[in-house]
């Protein structure tokens, strides 16, 4: 996509914000608002490239946006839609999508429906994972809130139950139970990794059934709470084989789900202007992939804890160390993981430091080292490095600085 | 240890003190469609943080919230347990994820007291020394 048009779709998507004044209107009576964000990063590597991005040249191709309008109808009926966008390396490549339109109906403070296209409630960040203005962090922990993955666990095409549950003087508790299909773009982080072995997925996704319990307890600021989904994918595409001295060979190509889950716990206190948290989640995915021809058990596991200080109004600064391992089996002969997960390709630590300033309250600019060990890659499934973004091999270190700014409105 | 007992003490009477300033700074007030003239404070928080849109006789509110000011840091401190920036990025992560809207946001004590009383439902809060004809007060227990 050519400049002249991302610059475009940037505007479109700040423009509400800049004129945000005569964005929010009434029709009919009631208020429409309307709110927009857009964010551009650079990142810079040592050596390895990260995230599809040519970092380690240094690379601006690090850009979202989003804009959304919504409307309350009745004191307990609302309705609204966004639209997402992002070119991040190979991700996205400014392909919008219809990142959430929901009708909402709250019966009661504990019970209320909502339908559509739902962001989906997991843990303490996802549904707000790509609100870059939202976190102290330029990038979220990874091993938690892949950015190459985003598709995977970010909405469903359904609905959820939700509300929330006084306990009196044992605080709340707030649920979500969902169902409903994902969808994945074909711009995300599973298919670019197949496409570098001729892999060509044309639709990924499936039915996801989940829940999300929270519990605000007696102790002022400490959440905690879990998740968990289930989930039945299919893949669907072609697959170019090459053999030497053979013209290229493409056939149709079908994976899918045997089991496939994700649990989640995690925790969070603030109190002042300190913030700390912490979330661990596994990831179980058994394919049969390949047309039925093997099996692949992939087993995630990670975490990472987050502390996070407001210093002033315009300054905060934020910690956090990220871990993620990965196991897998395979049925196909002849590919094997290296049996130690102290091997770089099973897992990738993160150290990370952030300063984030906030020139006023619509517009921060961040600042964040990454101190990396490991890289996780080549596996079963995406980790944010890939061995067809970095040829010449990949490092067992990382270095990463990551510059963003974002402004929403 | 005499010492560090007087210390306390004062430490704890000096922090009494500057709560009970901060909720003599503050009136609750109603739009006088809402039935009660009461709310528990955990009620409050919840009605501010939108997981609340009833009050317990059954009364819809919708909260209103001063820009910035004394009485709005007291507030958002008191009874939200926030910071005005923490408030402000917990409203925009309702709004970003289509999970709220964003509550009205007024200027001045008088425009706050002007919109609660034409708005069926609003509930709002004043410096303790603004005019508050037309409203409600509301008792926080």
């Amino acid at each position: 996509m050519n400049v002249t048009v991302r610059m475009g779709l940037m505007v479109a998507c700040a423009l509400p914000g800049l004129l945000h004044a005569q964005f929010d209107f009434t029709i009919g009576g009631r208020d429409v608002q309307i709110h927009s964000f857009v964010s551009q990063g650079f990142g810079y590597s040592n050596d390895n490239n990260y995230l599809t991005m040519n970092t380690s040249q240094g690379s601006f191709a690090m850009t979202d946006g989003g804009v959304n309008a919504s409307v309350r109808i009745t004191d307990k009926f609302r309705v609204g839609a966004q639209v997402y966008d992002r070119n991040v390396g190979d991700l996205g490549k400014w392909h919008p999508q219809l990142d959430w339109a929901t009708a909402d109906y709250k019966f009661k403070d504990w019970f209320g429906i909502r339908g559509g296209v739902v962001k989906t409630v997991f843990g303490l960040e996802n549904d707000t994972q790509d609100m870059d203005f939202l976190h102290t962090f330029a990038l979220l922990p990874q091993s938690m809130y892949p950015t190459d993955l985003r598709d995977a666990n970010i909405r469903h095409r359904g609905g959820d139950i939700y509300g929330e549950i006084p306990l009196k003087h044992l605080g709340s508790l707030a649920y979500t139970a969902f169902a409903g299909l994902r969808q994945d773009s074909a711009y995300g982080g599973y298919p670019y990794l197949l496409t570098a072995t001729g892999g060509h997925l044309t639709s990924y996704g499936g039915l996801q059934v989940g829940e999300d319990l929270r519990w605000n307890t007696p102790l002022k600021g400490l959440l905690v709470g879990a998740s968990h989904e289930g989930e039945d994918i299919t893949g669907k595409g072609t697959w170019t084989l090459a053999f030497p001295g053979q013209p290229p060979f493409t056939m149709a190509y079908e994976e899918h789900s045997n089991r496939d889950w994700t649990n989640q716990f995690y925790g969070q206190y603030t109190i002042g202007n300190l913030r700390l948290a912490s979330e661990y989640r596994r990831y179980w995915r058994d394919q049969t992939i390949f047309n039925g021809m093997w099996e692949v058990e992939t087993d995630v596991r990670g975490w990472y804890t987050a502390a996070s200080y407001r210093i002033s109004k315009h300054l905060e600064l934020g910690t956090y160390y990220s871990r993620w391992v990965n196991s897998w089996v395979d049925s196909m002969v002849g590919l094997i993981q290296a049996p130690s997960q102290n091997s770089p390709d099973r897992h990738l630590y993160d150290k990370v430091v952030t300063a984030r300033v906030d020139l006023n309250s619509h517009w921060n600019v961040k600042v964040e080292g990454h101190f990396m060990d490991g890289y996780g890659s080549p596996g079963m499934y995406p980790d944010g490095f890939y061995t067809s973004d970095n040829p010449q091999g990949l490092k067992p270190k990382t270095n990463l600085l990551i510059v963003r700014t974002g402004f929403n409105f | 240890m005499r010492y560090l007992q007087h210390f306390l003490i004062s430490a704890a009477l000096c922090s009494l003190a500057a709560v009970n300033v901060r909720a003599g700074d503050i009136k609750v007030i109603a739009n006088s469609s809402v039935g009660a003239s009461s709310v528990s404070a955990d009620e409050l928080k919840g009605v501010f943080l939108a997981t609340k849109t009833s009050l317990s006789d059954g009364s819809h509110v919708e909260p209103v919230l001063l820009k910035s000011g004394p009485a709005h840091e007291a507030f958002v401190k008191q009874y939200l347990g926030k910071t005005d920036a923490a408030l402000e990025t917990y409203y925009r992560s309702l709004v970003f994820t289509g999970k709220g809207s964003m509550p009205k946001a007024l200027a001045s004590d008088a425009e706050m007291v002007g919109y609660v009383a034409k708005t069926k439902g609003a509930i709002g809060y004043v410096s303790v020394g603004a005019s508050t004809e037309g409203v409600k007060a509301i008792e926080v227990k």
